[in-house]
């Protein structure tokens, strides 16, 4: 049962390093906008401009 | 705001047979033939507005939009962005909104309207940041606030702001202020409380569980102790840390020597921890660290959940900004300027015209107009204004110009007053005590004596167990059930309320709800439909009536008289060639013809016919030299489910009253179609309030449905309140409930559903009550082991939570 008294400081480590991260989280504007985040990774063509897109929209034929 | 999909498929089997609208959902009126290219096909759009819209979607493109969005938005206006905010790029107007952020980049505030989901969120963060100069852009799509970060000189913020009106968003600008901060800062604490109590909980549970098994399988003293340690060194930093918003709570509720609800909340935590901790260092027996972090947790996401819907409810100063234009024109020597409105003073001379909306209180210096001051007074038609008439700032120009001297500015005019009546109105509000409040009072009283009771008898007994009974008793007693029972069954009715189009800002109103008594609504906007539709085509000559109404909208498209609105929707992009506009009807050459649209006499005095006929005085005529003659009957109509919504108060025994800003004439007309007894006319917003506490006074739980910001006091005031979306913002920040789309179906659901919500809540409490009054005794006789505490517990707060669900379940459509 000894191992218990090394696991259970270490839970302890690994409690304050996930409220530190929560906190670092927070500040850092994470928790601000949840839901556009999740349609981003949708988007093929995710890095082009207004008009890059508009030229290219402008190059395509047909659907 | 926003119909969900669902809704929107399900209504209405008439309108199957029409096809929808690919932007907004809205049936496509026969004989229509816009479309816009989307993903590379042609898709049917209902009006020119639309069309707009989607078309610059897809060439910007973003019609990924399409895909992710799960909210259908309204239909938009015409959006005729061009120099509406020129103005936004002068200094002044910078300087006053905006923030230094380094690097010659600017903070600014903007309030969006019709942001409903998160693709509408996606669609305006990735058009903005696209833009060269743009660092930031975050929306936040539960009030509409968007924070920019932009360099001026790069992006122009009126080159921006004009994006996003095309794209369906008309952008305001948010009034300067810590409010936005304040909010984020509130946010941030609130979101830091609960994840530190989450973390914690789970942490300390896991200890928790290794001594109830212990227990179970024997486990060394040492061991034990060792755990409780631990536990001990989590949970007391976690609560004293997260407990923070209960004890300032507490502590300023016995500063004010009132028993707040924290109070008992608070002493609970402080009591079992403290407890605990004496147990842990000096005595033996169980410790209840695991059950003080999980109230905690549980307790704090009901406030975080409160804290969220009443931010989202918008401050009273973004209400504000939206009521008013983004910029003025101002007279100058040499003509006139766009200035922003914080630049006005009084003296100002200002030029308004035709769909602007009055900047500031003053008194017209030039020309004749009809102002709608509909939102501001209730009253329905516009009403001619000319030189040395007051006119109020959020009026809107009808038709005709004006030169406007300023009287009063910002916190000064008519609007802010009708704010200033706010505070007051909600401080007056009466108390409501909740079901759960008294219940719980009843309940902690109950548990404290039957603790002081046992207390004594073991101290008789043996004084060495009477700290682990009264523990064991405070920790079965922990209402867990009890404080979710409520929130839970609130919560589920509003998922299921927001299905139907109604969307919950203070969920206790769901509770007060089956037992109003009366019903307050106000005329202009709530009762009727804000906009003029075409209800009836005379056609004669053998024309099908969806060729006349493109021939009308086609004229109409260039007047600004409020009936013409009721033709855009069925604009076919038809053109119409040598217009004349005139105040009484507009003239022009559509497909060769020449053709006269306006009242009746005008007609029939410029064709030089008798286009009197029957019925047509009443009417809009639309005539040609050849003899063409068509009526078109153009009506504010009722809102739709506005009889049925009167009828099912009256046949429940709710009382009806009507009480309009609008002359006794229109009132009593509306009052006669519904068959409501009780009409009071030209109300002005004191007025309103006086009257609903008068009802409240004679013992009435009432009820108020509006719209306007001349209803927002009465809204403020009342038991429970529902504001209609499509009226002024202000209305809505003050409303327990908001009413989405076009129909005031959802509040019949409403009312039909709350006596539900009011058993669930009481099936829910009457549960948990029964659960921890039967466990209390077991625990004074000391007969309650700690696992099974833990599994009573579990189990009754997951019944509560199943139970609340069905609210949800049901109602969906």
């Amino acid at each position: 049962m000894n191992i218990v008294y090394v696991l259970v400081p270490l839970s302890l480590v690994l409690l304050a390093i996930a409220i530190a991260a929560f906190f670092w989280a927070v500040r850092n504007d994470q928790f601000e906008d949840l839901d556009t985040p999740a349609l981003d990774i949708l988007d093929d063509d995710e890095d082009r401009t207004v008009d890059e897109r508009r030229s290219a929209r402008s190059g395509e034929s047909g659907p | 705001m926003s119909r969900t999909l669902a809704e929107s498929s399900g209504t209405g089997a008439a309108e199957a047979d029409l096809e929808a609208c690919f932007h907004c959902g809205e049936p496509v009126p026969h004989g229509s033939a816009l479309t816009a290219e989307i993903g590379g096909r042609p898709r049917p759009m209902c009006c020119a507005g639309c069309r707009a819209v989607a078309t610059m979607i897809g060439a910007s493109g973003l019609d990924s939009y399409y895909r992710f969005r799960d909210a259908l938005p309204s239909r938009p206006d015409v959006p005729d962005a061009a120099g509406r905010f020129e103005a936004w790029d002068r200094d002044a107007v910078l300087d006053w909104h905006g923030r230094d952020a380094g690097d010659g980049r600017l903070d600014v505030t903007l309030v969006l309207e019709n942001v409903h989901c998160a693709a509408c969120a996606w669609l305006v963060r990735r058009f903005l940041t696209d833009h060269a100069g743009v660092a930031d852009a975050r929306l936040d799509i539960a009030d509409g606030r968007l924070r920019l970060v932009f360099e001026p000189h790069r992006a122009p913020l009126s080159r921006l702001a004009a994006g996003l009106a095309g794209l369906g968003y008309p952008p305001h600008l948010d009034a300067p202020g810590a409010d936005a901060e304040r909010d984020r800062n509130e946010r941030r604490r609130m979101l830091r409380y609960l994840a530190v109590a989450g973390l914690g909980m789970m942490q300390v549970m896991t200890y928790a569980i290794a001594n109830y098994l212990g227990a179970w399988q024997g486990m060394d003293a040492a061991t034990e102790q060792f755990f409780k340690v631990v536990s001990m060194l989590v949970a007391v930093p976690v609560a004293l840390y997260a407990g923070q918003p209960f004890y300032r709570s507490a502590l300023e509720a016995l500063a004010r020597r009132r028993a707040g609800m924290d109070l008992p909340i608070a002493a609970a935590l402080l009591i079992a921890l403290s407890a605990s901790v004496l147990i842990t260092l000096f005595g033996h027996g169980e410790v209840y660290f695991d059950s003080v972090v999980m109230f905690l947790f549980f307790l704090l996401l009901g406030r975080f959940a409160v804290l969220t819907a009443r931010q989202r409810a918008g401050a009273l100063g973004t209400a504000l900004a939206r009521a008013l234009p983004a910029q003025a024109r101002r007279r100058t020597a040499e003509g006139a300027e766009s200035v922003g409105i914080v630049e006005l003073r009084p003296g100002d001379r200002v030029l308004v015209s035709a769909g602007d909306i009055v900047p500031a209180d003053g008194t017209v210096r030039d020309g004749r107009a009809r102002l709608d001051e509909a939102l501001m007074t209730g009253e329905a038609a516009p009403r001619p204004r000319a030189v040395g008439d007051a006119v109020l700032a959020g009026s809107v120009v009808a038709s005709g110009q004006l030169e406007i001297e300023i009287a009063a500015t910002g916190r000064e005019t008519a609007l802010a007053g009708i704010v200033d009546l706010l505070d007051p109105a909600r401080r007056r509000r009466p108390g409501i005590t909740r079901l759960a409040d008294r219940m719980a009072g009843v309940f902690i009283g109950v548990v404290l004596v039957a603790t002081a009771v046992a207390a004594a008898a073991w101290w008789s007994v043996d004084p060495g167990r009477v700290v682990p009974v009264m523990l064991a008793m405070l920790v079965a007693a922990c209402p867990c059930a009890l404080a979710l029972g409520t929130p839970t069954a609130l919560a589920s009715a509003a998922r299921g309320l927001a299905r139907a189009g109604l969307l919950t800002v203070e969920p206790d109103a769901l509770e007060v709800l089956p037992r109003v008594t009366r019903v307050v609504f106000d005329k202009t906007g709530t009762l009727t439909r804000r906009e003029f539709t075409v209800d009836e085509v005379i056609a004669s000559a053998g024309r099908a009536s969806g060729e006349i109404l493109a021939i009308a909208a086609a004229l109409e498209r260039h007047s600004t008289h409020p009936l013409a609105a009721a033709f855009r929707i069925h604009d076919t992009g038809l053109e119409a060639s040598g217009v004349e506009v005139h105040e009484l009807g507009v003239a022009g050459t559509v497909d060769g013809r020449n053709w006269c649209i306006g009242r009746a006499d005008w007609v029939g005095q410029r064709l030089g016919i008798e286009a009197g006929g029957a019925g047509a005085a009443s009417r809009i005529v639309l005539a040609d030299r050849g003899g063409e003659l068509h009526a078109i009957g153009v009506s504010a109509g009722m809102r739709r489910g506005a009889d049925a919504l009167v009828a099912r108060l009256r046949e429940a025994g709710i009382g009806v009253t009507l009480a309009s800003g609008d002359h006794e004439g229109p009132v009593a007309e509306m009052a006669g179609r519904l068959g409501i007894d009780d009409v009071h006319a030209r109300m002005r917003p004191a007025d309103k309030l006086a009257l609903v506490e008068s009802l409240r006074a004679r013992g009435e739980i009432v009820a108020v449905v509006g719209d306007g910001v001349n209803d927002a006091p009465v809204l403020a005031g009342a038991d429970v309140s529902v504001a209609m979306a499509d009226g002024a913002p202000l209305a809505g920040t003050q409303a327990d409930l908001v009413c989405v789309g076009t129909s005031l179906d959802a509040v019949i659901e409403a009312f039909a559903h709350a006596p539900r919500v009011r058993s669930v809540i009481r099936q829910n409490l009457g549960w948990a009550l029964a659960y921890n009054v039967s466990v209390l005794p077991l625990a004074a006789l000391g007969w309650v082991p700690p696992w099974a505490a833990a599994i009573g517990m579990s189990a009754s707060s997951l019944a509560v939570v199943l139970n609340a669900r069905r609210l949800a379940g049901a109602e969906r459509r």
